[in-house]
């Protein structure tokens, strides 16, 4: 049987992993003349048996992968119980087999699009269930994606450093699309905003969460410096408002 | 020219946040806004046919700078900021010193320079002079995006194409004229 560990491990990531699975090759073919052409012939003639089983399964079970949530998450599940991640971040011999790592893969690539195309409006952070609609939106009536689907592709996106993470407040999710974490105070505050539109003062965050002025000042400096909060120097009463683009639906629905 | 009223202009989403008329602390913030008002004001000029700009008196009165329904408007020290930019971008020519009053210039003058060059070559203008007159209200310009254009704007592109030795631009009777070269 093959060695899937050598052969997922050897998985390269785009230009620099096809060029060392060439330098790996010509090492191997330079090693010595006819043993090794043998050996060769061999590893190829079991990958060769190895894929066809794998397309038939591909051809038999993808469309539904594809299609199918609850069959999607059951195939992760199966996939974990034996140790094998079809999630890989390239195109590589997996997921072009199974199309699953594709599926993902693909989905990440349209999140990052997303986001970053919707970014002036939601400032970095944008609501699951929005980004859900817009992804939606783009496909065919047959294949919709789930935010368990979101969940996993943000997941592996975080892996990858791209800066991608998956943040809480209350009971609604967003997606983080800049590198650096919101601490717990700032996602006080901005569970705060989000029940008055979006918008807080310092006045109302010193009462509400019964913080110090300066616990305040400081998250509310963080927010500002991060660019998940503008500033609104025009109330009447003269005091500055901070406001979250994320939390403002009517930025979003545009 | 037609003028449309600022009723049927399509305003953007951003109007309407208030934060939008406080100048941002934050760079990156700042940056965003200020492509935002870049935007906003040449799309609005465009829309209603406007050149000019006098500063106080939008600042003052016009819907741009003011916005009623939430009671946001921008300062001075904010526009300042915002004019800048347009006139770093090729959008906005000062027509005095002070800055009291300046030329919005939503195609840059590059560009309508080039169309004018362009026009002038096409029809064998090389080497013969036109009035400024005959660019803007002549009949043969009359499909040109120049036509109707503001005098001034159109002496900023001639201006330009004599800096590159493209024209040359000349007085006769009273009347502007140039030159093509």
């Amino acid at each position: 049987t093959p060695n899937l560990v050598a052969m997922r491990r050897g998985r390269g990531v785009g230009v620099g992993g096809a060029q060392r699975h060439a330098a790996a090759a010509d090492r191997f073919k330079s090693k010595g003349g006819q043993l090794a052409d043998q050996e060769l012939a061999q590893v190829s003639a079991q990958v060769g048996a190895f894929r066809q089983h794998l397309e038939e399964f591909a051809r038999k079970h993808a469309d539904k992968i594809r299609r199918n949530q609850q069959f999607r998450a059951q195939f992760q599940q199966m996939c974990a119980a034996i140790g094998v991640d079809p999630l890989q971040s390239g195109k590589g011999f997996w997921s072009d087999m199974l199309g699953v790592g594709g599926f993902y893969f693909e989905l990440g690539v349209k999140i990052i699009e997303v986001t970053m195309a919707t970014s002036h409006k939601h400032g970095g952070l944008m609501d699951v269930s929005d980004l859900l609609k817009a992804l939606n939106a783009g496909r065919g009536a047959g294949d919709p994606v789930s935010e368990d689907d979101i969940v996993r592709a943000v997941d592996k996106l975080r892996c990858l450093g791209n800066g991608f993470t998956l943040v809480t407040l209350g009971n609604r999710r967003l997606v983080q699309s800049v590198p650096g974490e919101l601490s717990l105070d700032a996602n006080s505050v901005m569970r705060l905003a989000d029940g008055n539109g979006g918008r807080v003062t310092a006045s109302a965050c010193r009462t509400a969460l019964a913080w110090a002025p300066e616990r305040v000042d400081r998250v509310l400096d963080q927010l500002v410096r991060e660019a998940f909060a503008w500033v609104d120097d025009g109330e009447p009463s003269g005091e500055r408002a901070f406001w979250f683009p994320s939390l403002v639906p009517a930025l979003l629905a545009a | 020219t037609t003028m449309s009223s600022g009723a049927d202009f399509a305003w953007p989403a951003v109007f309407e946040f208030p934060p939008f008329f406080t100048l941002q602390p934050n760079a990156e913030t700042r940056r965003k806004q200020l492509d935002q008002w870049c935007s906003l004001i040449l799309a609005y000029c465009k829309h209603r046919q406007l050149h000019t700009l006098d500063i106080n008196e939008a600042l003052a009165s016009s819907p741009l700078f003011h916005n009623k329904r939430i009671n946001r408007r921008i300062n001075r020290p904010f526009l300042d900021a915002i004019l800048a930019d347009l006139k770093l971008r090729g959008n906005l020519e000062w027509l005095d010193r002070d800055k009291k009053s300046c030329k919005i210039v939503w195609r840059t003058t590059e560009q309508w320079a080039a169309l004018v060059y362009s026009y002038a070559k096409d029809r064998g203008l090389v080497n013969t002079v036109c009035t400024l007159y005959e660019l803007t209200d002549g009949d043969d310009s009359a499909d040109q995006p120049f036509h109707g254009l503001d005098k001034d704007v159109l002496l900023l592109a001639l201006k330009h194409l004599e800096k590159n030795g493209q024209a040359a631009i000349l007085m006769f009777d009273s009347h502007e004229g140039v030159k093509f070269l």
